[in-house]
């Protein structure tokens, strides 16, 4: 239903949501100050030795000095890019993959059950297997984060395609989409809020992959930066690379998966 | 313009608590260009017989033939309008319009044409490019009626297309769907509850035992159109329709037959 622009109850339901907004938001903020502020105290308080627990002013010096010297962005960017290219490739093989196991019975029971079994081992139990095979490369770990989301994308779009309304499979041969079309036209739009899920829970499953991955394995990355502050007994290094760990979850979660959910919400009304 | 001609048509279900029939030795001819509507006790196979005849189900016996040749499987030439309107919410209205067209690779321009035309004549051509999701249910139905006829079937099949909608909206859609039948000649089948509804579009109208998916009785309906909801003649005929279903649903209670929903 759209709602008319020139009613008073309109204008007023916007001006209460938007406060609402506002109100969370501040409280939020404030929130975060205070948790600060609290860590501030019990750093400064001398209870625990300062190595081990830093205070967030040397945790800020720590962010701005590996900015400034870039050792902090060449890891991040190492991270992202590893993670985006064996990502990529989980989508690029977990969505097909999920449409036919979703359509073909004879695949559900073979690749799908070989996916569901997969799924409950922890993705870092691969690195092994993936450095004897690889060895020392950026493949070992493509290998460890591609493992550790290809079986949630999969699954999540078969689901999908599972729970997609009888009368949408039955409009497709009426109308012509048979063979490749009824996949590429009817069977992967109609399933595209699935394909969203999917596609969200596999970031977070590549992401701690290569996370898990990377603490167990010498390169360049923001998990190995971590591991390198606990070698270097550099406590505030160690809080500066979580802290960038959570941050870029949250960046992703906030900025790329909200979009999609709010295209499939605004044009399938769920979500 | 096609002629159905059902042969002995039977089909049965397993569900939970055992074998259900479908349907049970239909036999019903469908001249080309025929408005046919068909009404019955819920459960009573109506769903199954428009299912049978677009080819979703296959008959356990008999045969359905379409100008003479036996069916195989769903096309285009049985087109169905499902009572939910089963249109695509991730294309706007006109993309949904001409989806079967885009599908058989029809020339951009013509696309077009039809798109223009199609809107016009079930008055949306303001809401072209809405989505699904921002239109009534009204709206979805003529959006599913325009989809249906750019695929210019020979034969509609619609399952109770207009049970949600308010008494306005349908009958706008009757009328509108009245003048595609008299201007198209298409043979339609339509199944709805509403008895009245039935009486006011078909050129006959039959009704279906609840006991096994049988066919009742028939009614020719030989009032002249264009026919109104309120005529007093559609009331007669309806209210005689209504009857012999009443008591039709009591003697398939008591036969134990179908579930009452
Ligand atoms: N796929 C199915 N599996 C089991 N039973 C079914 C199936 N489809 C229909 N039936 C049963 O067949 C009977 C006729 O159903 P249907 O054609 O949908 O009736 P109607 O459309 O007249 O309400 C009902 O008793 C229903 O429960
Ligand atoms: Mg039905």
């Amino acid at each position: 239903m759209r709602t008319d622009s020139k009613s008073d109850i309109s204008h007023a339901q916007l001006f209460l949501r938007r406060h609402e907004r506002m109100r969370s938001r501040v409280m939020r903020l404030a929130f975060l100050a205070a948790a600060v502020c609290l860590w501030h105290f019990l750093a400064s308080a001398g209870v625990w030795n300062e190595l081990l627990f830093p205070p967030p002013r040397e945790v800020l010096q720590s962010l701005i000095s590996g900015f400034s010297d870039g050792t902090l962005p060449a890891a991040i960017f190492a991270s992202m890019w590893r993670l985006c290219i064996g990502y990529g490739i989980s989508l690029a093989i977990g969505v097909p993959l999920g449409l036919l196991i979703g359509r073909i019975r004879l695949l559900d029971d073979t690749v799908g059950s070989l996916a569901v079994g997969l799924q409950s081992l922890p993705s870092i139990c691969w690195l092994p297997m993936a450095l004897l095979w690889f060895g020392l490369t950026e493949a070992a770990m493509q290998f460890v984060i591609i493992m550790g989301s290809l079986m949630a994308v999969t699954l999540a779009v078969r689901d999908g395609v599972r729970a997609t309304p009888t009368f949408y499979l039955r409009a497709a041969p009426i109308l012509g989409a048979v063979g490749w079309r009824f996949y590429r036209y009817v069977l992967l739009p109609a399933s595209f809020p699935s394909v969203v899920t999917g596609a969200k829970l596999g970031w977070t499953f590549a992401w701690r992959s290569l996370m898990a991955a990377e603490l167990l394995y010498v390169t360049t990355g923001i998990g190995s930066t971590l591991m390198m502050g606990r070698e270097l007994h550099d406590m505030a290094l160690v809080v500066a690379s979580m802290l960038i760990i959570i941050t870029i979850g949250l960046i992703t979660d906030r900025f790329i998966f909200k979009l999609g959910e709010e295209f499939v919400h605004k044009r399938w009304g769920v979500g | 313009m096609a002629n159905v001609e059902l042969k002995n048509v039977s089909k049965v279900f397993l569900g939970q608590s055992g074998v259900v029939h479908g349907l049970t030795g239909v036999n019903l001819a469908i001249p080309a260009g025929e408005f046919l509507c068909v009404v019955g006790p819920s459960g009573c196979g109506k769903t199954t017989l428009l299912n049978v005849i677009a080819g979703f189900e296959l008959p356990d016996q008999g045969d359905v033939l379409v100008d003479g040749a036996r069916i195989g499987g769903p096309s285009s030439d049985r087109f169905v309008i499902f009572q939910e309107p089963a249109l695509f919410p991730w294309l706007n209205v006109r993309q949904n319009i001409v989806f079967g067209l885009r599908m058989a690779g029809v020339d951009q321009r013509i696309q077009d044409e039809k798109a223009e035309a199609l809107l016009k004549m079930v008055h949306l051509t303001r809401f072209a490019s809405s989505f699904i999701n921002e239109l009534s249910g009204g709206m979805k139905q003529r959006v599913a009626l325009a989809r249906a006829l750019a695929m210019d079937p020979a034969v509609l099949l619609m399952d109770e297309p207009f049970a949600a909608l308010d008494a306005q909206t349908r009958d706008m859609l009757h009328e509108e769907l009245e003048a595609v039948w008299q201007q198209t000649n298409k043979t339609i089948i339509f199944v709805t509850h509403n008895v009245r509804e039935a009486v006011r579009l078909g050129s006959r109208v039959i009704l279906m035992s609840g006991r096994g998916g049988s066919i009742l009785k028939e009614y020719p309906i030989d009032l002249p159109r264009n026919r109104y909801l309120e005529d007093v003649q559609v009331v007669t005929i309806a209210s005689k329709i209504r009857d012999e279903l009443r008591q039709e649903a009591v003697r398939a209670n008591e036969a134990g037959g179908t579930d009452a929903h």
